[in-house]
């Protein structure tokens, strides 16, 4: 399971996302009827992706009148829609309506509409004498590249999509096995309680060992998973890197179909800018945020976990510790999805990787930006003084915690047990 | 001297006082009850003896030493309510006890060995604790406890949840690591065994120690100058309505379906002067003193002192 289970997370949250990306897409064919006494609607394109327009010379009086006829098409699925273009002047379609009887999807729409605007864009520019052919030579192309001064003065190729989801990726694993790693321990810590074998363990070791013996000893296992983890990983990505290099100077052997031969060494060249890109990341302040911030992340968030372990008698009494303990890891991740993707080196993004409850997730989604290796090590340091802090407390806690049994525990009984030891 | 000195005791809970100035000692290879009812603080005792907590006022001494932590791998503790790994094996549950108290694997593993060997649960070793029944459980949690050799064993209602077979392999093991030399405290309610077992006792009630000392000193201290004599013959009406000098306080049919009188002798009475009254009659079986158990004992005390 150690080696197993990273790859079954991944391969369900790819699952997942590529059922929620590819999986949700409509792909049956549309047909709609077309319908306008505009001289230059008849000139635009039949077929687009899924769509397919049929001219329907009978107008409904008043653009908005559906007649029989369509509804009896729309029931028996001859067609799905009616798009009638009433305007005279196309330079504005608010009076278009296009009629159906089950709604289109946002997307399906928007399609449509965007398609429309640009074919008869391209319709008013030709009757003003513009041919196809300077329209096409007009066409700008390509897009502007981020350049990058990098540590040692050289300019890299930069891309922020590649650093916003690496460091997304990063906060999101940090941010998931914090919980997962965590509740193992409140688990366990609950499972001697309940077990009682917690009272044969204390009468041999310190509350406090007992505490942090568990503590650590999930963090190795978390980390042994993690270097199996990355080693896979590396192998994996080696493997495609070979793949992809061993692919570009023969560009004959890719598959013709459906792509010419530029296309195809186009989408090359793309993958190597990839690689390239790939290869710019700041990989050594990755590994050590990455590391510093999971472990110390883990070793704050699993030092309250294991506190409420020790508190509370059974499973159910867990969830209210749980949620307000929970909370700041989530707001982290809220804001690393927001404000750090918008303005990652911002005030509100430094200012919640120093809070050493957020810091884990916000200092990840950062790092492949570049950040100071001061300020790495200044929200480490704060992250790691919280940790020694917290855990001092969360053992008082732990200490009487593990011995009451009976009722319920409140708040008020951490704050008192707190004072008490 | 005293292998365990408890001292002056004081410990509290929030504003409660959970022990209040008990004070004990218990001396090396002799086996000492603690007794008292629920809430009485046997367990807030029981817990600073294991070294899980500690005195607020007062002080425990063990051969002579301040009792601390570092005495742990001399403690053997078994609780009362019970419980494993239930995911673990057999052996590493064992291994993993006798390491926490200090073994090393080899020696840890040649206990082990022993230990099955001994009771018979070899076969057992690989299976998971969730898999063995609540008496298999019992025996190895029983075992976990004295793997290591300990001085000082605390047995907290040692015989509950084993059936009767178990419960008496578990006192001839109790028995044989007193003869060993090992001292051992033992909580029960069941008063048999602690006459059975015990050398010494202590009452606990609401904190407080009420009662110790030697069992037979206690029950000697309690005894109301009672006999009972028992008859053959339950047709022997006479003897309670003739005219005698001593006192009868019960008579009763027995389940051999004699009859028995107890008879409560004044002070200047003495019990040979009462056999010596009805062994003319030849109806005489048999002819006892009446001591107090230590039921009867612990009833009172707890009893008048609510």
């Amino acid at each position: 399971m150690t080696f197993l289970a990273p790859i079954l997370i991944t391969a369900f949250y790819g699952g997942a996302i590529y059922f929620a990306t590819k999986g949700a897409e409509d792909n049956t064919q549309k047909t709609i009827y077309l319908s306008s006494n505009n001289a230059l609607v008849q000139k635009i394109d039949r077929k687009f992706n899924n769509f397919e327009f049929i001219n329907e010379p009978n107008i409904p009086p008043g653009g908005t009148v559906v007649l029989d006829k369509m509804n009896d098409d729309i029931e028996k699925e001859k067609v799905n829609g009616w798009l009638i273009i009433a305007d005279q002047d196309l330079s504005n379609l608010d009076s278009t309506e296009l009629i159906v009887k089950e709604a289109f999807s946002v997307n399906q729409k928007n399609t449509i509409n965007e398609f429309l605007k640009s074919q008869i864009t391209k319709q008013l520019l030709q009757t003003k004498g513009i041919s196809q052919s300077i329209l096409d030579s007009a066409q700008v192309k390509g897009g502007i590249s981020m350049v990058e001064e990098n540590e040692s003065g050289k300019m890299e190729n930069s891309s922020s999509e590649l650093k916003s989801g690496v460091g997304f990726i990063m906060a999101f694993i940090i941010y998931f096995f914090i919980f997962m790693y965590g509740s193992m321990v409140m688990r366990s810590a609950m499972e001697e309680k309940t077990n009682r074998i917690v009272e044969v363990i204390i009468s041999s070791v310190k509350p406090f060992q007992l505490m942090f013996g568990k503590i650590l000893g999930v963090a190795l296992v978390g980390l042994t998973q993690f270097f199996a983890w990355i080693l896979l990983s590396l192998l994996f990505v080696l493997g495609i890197g070979k793949y992809l290099s061993s692919g570009i100077q023969m560009p004959q052997n890719m598959p013709q179909g459906g792509m010419n031969n530029q296309q195809a060494i186009q989408s090359l060249v793309d993958q190597n800018d990839l690689i390239g890109h790939l290869q710019s990341l700041p990989y050594a302040q990755i590994i050590v945020v990455f590391l510093l911030f999971f472990l110390g992340g883990y070793l704050l968030y699993s030092s309250l976990f294991a506190a409420i372990g020790a508190a509370v008698n059974q499973e159910t009494d867990v969830q209210q510790f749980m949620l307000p303990v929970s909370l700041p890891l989530i707001f982290g991740l809220i804001i690393a999805q927001s404000v750090v993707f918008q303005a990652p080196n911002g005030h509100l993004a430094k200012v919640f990787s120093m809070i050493p409850l957020t810091s884990p997730v916000v200092m990840a989604v950062r790092v492949p930006f570049g950040i100071s290796w001061t300020e790495i090590f200044t929200s480490a340091a704060i992250l790691y003084a919280t940790f020694f802090i917290m855990v001092w407390i969360s053992a008082k806690i732990y200490r009487i915690g593990i011995l009451m049994y009976g009722k319920k525990p409140t708040w008020k009984d951490f704050a008192k047990w707190i004072r008490q030891s | 001297m005293s292998f365990i000195q408890v001292e002056n005791v004081y410990k509290y809970f929030e504003d409660k006082c959970v022990s209040n100035n008990v004070s004990l000692e218990i001396p090396e290879g002799e086996i000492f009850g603690l007794l008292g009812p629920n809430g009485a603080g046997k367990t807030t005792l029981i817990r600073m003896l294991a070294t899980i907590t500690t005195p607020d006022k007062g002080k425990i001494s063990l051969n002579n030493e301040p009792l601390s932590s570092n005495h742990s791998s001399i403690i053997g503790y078994m609780p009362e309510e019970r419980g494993l790994y239930k995911k673990m094996t057999v052996v590493d549950q064992l291994l993993f006890f006798a390491e926490l108290k200090g073994y090393t694997r080899t020696q840890a593993k040649q206990e082990v060995k022993f230990w099955m060997n001994k009771l018979d649960i070899v076969s057992w070793a690989d299976k998971k604790m969730e898999e063995l029944s609540k008496g298999m459980a019992q025996k190895i949690q029983f075992i976990s406890t004295i793997l290591h050799k300990p001085k000082f064993l605390i047995l907290d209602e040692p015989f509950s949840g084993f059936d009767p077979v178990n419960a008496d392999m578990v006192k001839d093991l109790i028995i044989s690591l007193k003869n060993e030399g090992t001292t051992i405290l033992f909580s029960t309610h069941r008063m048999d065994n602690i006459e059975e077992l015990c050398d010494q006792l202590a009452i606990i009630h609401n904190g407080e120690k009420i009662l110790d000392g030697k069992i037979n000193a206690i029950r000697q201290q309690f005894f109301n100058h009672e006999y009972i004599l028992e008859f053959t013959n339950n047709d022997m009406n006479n003897i309670e309505t003739s005219d005698n000098q001593f006192d009868i306080i019960q008579t009763q049919i027995n389940s051999f379906g004699r009859k028995e009188i107890t008879f409560k002798l004044k002070e200047n009475q003495s019990p040979q002067e009462l056999y010596k009254q009805y062994s003319q009659s030849n109806a005489i079986i048999g002819f006892k003193e009446k001591m107090p158990t230590i039921h009867q004992i612990f009833v009172n005390q707890v009893t008048s002192k609510n």
